[in-house]
């Protein structure tokens, strides 16, 4: 039984070492988490405004656009992409305590938001960024707690080449945590992008309306025991994408957030879904925003929270 | 699972009753970690079965034995029902789907451990075997983790008497345990989650394909169900044997078949075996003339693909089986082949290759149905494939990572070949080369192994 033992762990530990030192070296190329999370850190005390959300806030929000030298420098975009509310309210709770300046947060709440979890959509591999990145536990798989364990060898092996070699990261954000490149492949076509985006915002029969409901009711109390006040806008988005989007579950989102601002004091709406203001010029795609159109967007959020 | 093994190897110290208490929690803890909700109902279905088998066995009556019996038989029978095929019942029967309906949810291994379950209390009824008095001993017959959620299906004949024994460790066992998993997890994440993302994107948009490349989709299926089946079974005998249990062969080479029966005689052993002695043998066998045969042969294979699910094309795919197998009976000139093709041989003769081939060919045109959404679906896609269409081109070659799968594929069916003789393709492999040649190839299995996974693909049996 102990030479069986042996030999199993002289078998087995060349490929231990060779994951652990894959584990190691994945983990330390710099990435938006890793960067979002230190500058949390950092700031802590600092920061003032906290934009959450998904990725309609990442390329949506740039707290360098704000016209307030005040909130340009101590406001924070914590938003990434395909974050849904269930990780902003992780984040809310991990960080929250430490943001002791924090004054305002803006939240945006979309199509998908309160229908989709990132656990049980196409981008459940983003999980073990959280677990990994921001320590947070909400996985019972152990590959969403490993690098190594989570993408395709190859796909680990290119990402290792690309930094080690050429020195590539993997961070794509500013400073301040407002994302400047763009990826989608449908990002010239609004009419494919449009569609696709909406097929792939729709709950499709899952729907976590309770449970991310519940989530952005966490979020609005804790804050309003700290006394932070809470912007919730609908994104702006193209009519191609807007003519394609579910009645009924678009219905119920709107309806829903409408409704909040009448029980929580704190708390204040705008929809920016159809706005006119926004134009084809201001879109990346469908449904993201290009730097114009976030300059606009920016602009706007800025005019209501003074307004809070 | 290694702190299971450690335990039940160094700190139960050879004591069977801790052995066996360890081996019960740890089955429980892995069944609650996949879904806790219906540890209940295993727990459930162990007790009355265990105590159903004592009452049967102390009865002293007929009447009092079989009505045991059936409280068994019903019960368990009647949750399966309940689970599996309450909302199936409902569809098919035509009721308003939105009022009948339930949202159930299917119970992980239900099919595998109800089974179990019901061969020890029938095992008991026919005074195969006495009922088993310790309840550690039974629960574990019932739940062993390896086998608990996706099988082998065990016989009490086979399995409790090993429960029931001191295990001592061997280690030529265990090294053999770890070769089965290591070829276990190869054929599951190399061969079958490979196959998937052919199979799954060809049958998701079948109506774009021509009717060759929804044939390659089945073929490219038939690898997934094998893979990914046979791997589980394969990881399955690989743990148990390293806890120092042998279960049962579950699969044995069964695309190298000659015929269709031969076919059923290695896919899927542990099922087909399992409703041969408690259903067919039952029913008549082919004791009563070739039309009673096929009559059994046809309820057999019913609620064989009624056991995959409910739906119609499990029953159909089932049936067409059973109809390939049928000619064979009608005109009384079954081929009851023996061994393995060309065993003791390299090549097979011209004469073998044509009957694998062809029976590969029909197991493929059945996969169809399996795999398609629905009959309505399935037909489509057998127009689809009959038609002028299948003449052409498949439509995924010439991309590079088809042409990588099917080396791989190529080079698996290759090493299958090889180690049929054996229960697992590598069982034996290089073992008349130098020892370190092997581990290099054990080595790069494990590469191999790594570089694939990453996607997240269940194992398929996992939804029976």
């Amino acid at each position: 039984m102990k030479t069986f033992i042996k030999k199993t762990l002289l078998f087995i530990l060349p490929i231990l070492l060779l994951a652990t030192v894959g584990e190691v070296l994945l983990r330390k190329i710099p990435n938006d988490y890793t960067l979002k999370r230190d500058y949390i850190k950092e700031h802590s005390k600092e920061i003032e405004l906290l934009i959450l959300g998904s990725s309609h806030s990442t390329y949506g929000v740039n707290p360098e656009y704000f016209s307030s030298e005040n909130l340009k420098t101590k406001s924070f975009n914590a938003s990434n992409i395909s974050q849904t509310i269930d990780y902003d309210y992780e984040i809310f709770k991990k960080y929250g305590k430490d943001l002791t300046g924090l004054k305002y947060i803006i939240l945006p709440i979309s199509y998908f938001s309160l229908y989709i979890i990132l656990d049980s959509g196409d981008e459940l591999w983003r999980v073990k960024n959280y677990n990994i990145y921001y320590g947070m536990k909400k996985s019972s798989n152990i590959t969403d707690y490993f690098e190594i364990l989570s993408s395709e060898m190859l796909t680990n092996l290119k990402r290792l080449y690309n930094y080690y070699r050429f020195g590539m990261s993997h961070v794509t954000c500013s400073k301040y945590g407002w994302r400047m490149e763009f990826h989608s492949k449908l990002g010239v076509d609004f009419l494919e992008s449009g569609k696709a985006a909406a097929e792939r915002h729709s709950g499709k029969g899952e729907n976590h309306l309770v449970e991310n409901s519940k989530m952005l009711r966490e979020i609005i109390e804790i804050a309003n025991q700290r006394g932070v006040k809470i912007l919730l806008y609908t994104p702006p988005a193209y009519h191609t994408y807007v003519d394609n989007l579910d009645s009924a579950q678009l219905n119920t989102t709107i309806d829903y957030v409408k409704g909040l601002p009448n029980i929580y004091k704190n708390t204040s709406y705008i929809n920016l879904l159809s706005d006119k203001d926004f134009t084809k010029e201001d879109f990346y795609d469908a449904d993201h925003l290009n730097k114009f159109g976030a300059m606009k967007l920016t602009k706007i959020l800025e005019e209501a929270i003074k307004k809070l | 699972m290694p702190i299971v093994f450690i335990g039940y190897w160094l700190l139960a110290k050879k004591n069977l009753f801790y052995q066996n208490l360890l081996l019960l929690f740890s089955s429980y803890f892995f069944y609650a970690c996949w879904d806790y909700r219906f540890l209940f109902f295993l727990i459930f279905s162990t007790s009355l079965d265990y105590y159903t088998g004592i009452k049967i066995y102390e009865s002293e009556s007929q009447r009092s034995r079989r009505a045991w019996f059936w409280l068994s038989i019903v019960v368990n029978l009647g949750f399966l029902a309940v689970f599996k095929y309450y909302n199936f019942f409902i569809d098919s029967l035509g009721l308003k789907a939105n009022l009948w309906s339930l949202k159930v949810i299917l119970p992980v291994g239900i099919s595998f451990y109800t089974f179990h379950g019901l061969s020890y209390v029938i095992d008991v009824y026919n005074q195969k075997i006495k009922p088993e008095k310790s309840l550690i001993n039974y629960s574990v017959f019932v739940s062993f983790f390896p086998l608990l959620v996706a099988g082998p299906i065990e016989r009490a004949t086979h399995l409790l008497p090993q429960i029931i024994k001191k295990r001592e460790f061997n280690y030529s066992k265990a090294v053999d345990g770890l070769r089965q998993i290591l070829w276990g997890f190869f054929k599951k994440i190399v061969i079958a989650d490979s196959c998937a993302k052919y199979a799954d994107e060809i049958f998701l948009n079948s109506t774009h394909y021509f009717g060759s490349t929804i044939f390659l989709g089945a073929f490219f299926f038939a690898f997934q169900v094998y893979g990914d089946f046979s791997g589980y079974s394969d990881i399955a005998l690989g743990v148990a044997r390293l806890f120092g249990i042998d279960l049962l062969q579950n699969f044995s080479f069964p695309y190298f078949s000659r015929n269709i029966a031969e076919f059923w005689r290695r896919w899927h052993i542990s099922l087909m075996s399992w409703f041969r002695d408690y259903l067919y043998i039952p029913l008549g066998g082919g004791r009563d003339g070739k039309w009673m045969k096929a009559r059994n042969i046809l309820i057999v294979f019913f609620l064989s693909g009624l056991w995959h699910g409910g739906r119609w094309t499990y029953v159909t795919w089932a049936l067409v089986n059973a109809f390939y197998m049928l000619p064979a009976i009608l005109l009384e000139n079954e081929k009851n082949t023996q061994g393995i093709v060309a065993q003791g041989r390299i090549m097979p003769t011209v004469k073998e290759l044509i009957s694998v081939t062809t029976t590969f060919l029909l197991t493929i045109l059945a996969y169809v149905i399996f795999r398609s959404k629905d009959l309505a679906d399935a037909f489509e896609n057998f127009t689809i494939i009959f038609s002028k269409t299948f003449f052409t081109i498949p439509q995924f070659v010439g991309s590079n990572s088809i042409g990588i799968t099917s080396f791989i594929l190529l080079s698996f069916i290759v090493i299958e070949w090889s180690g049929r003789e054996g229960q697992y393709a590598i069982e034996r492999l290089g073992f008349d080369l130098p020892k370190p040649l092997r581990i290099i190839f054990y080595y790069g299995l494990l590469l191999i192994i790594t570089f694939y996974a990453g996607t997240k693909h269940q194992f398929f049996y996992f939804q029976f």
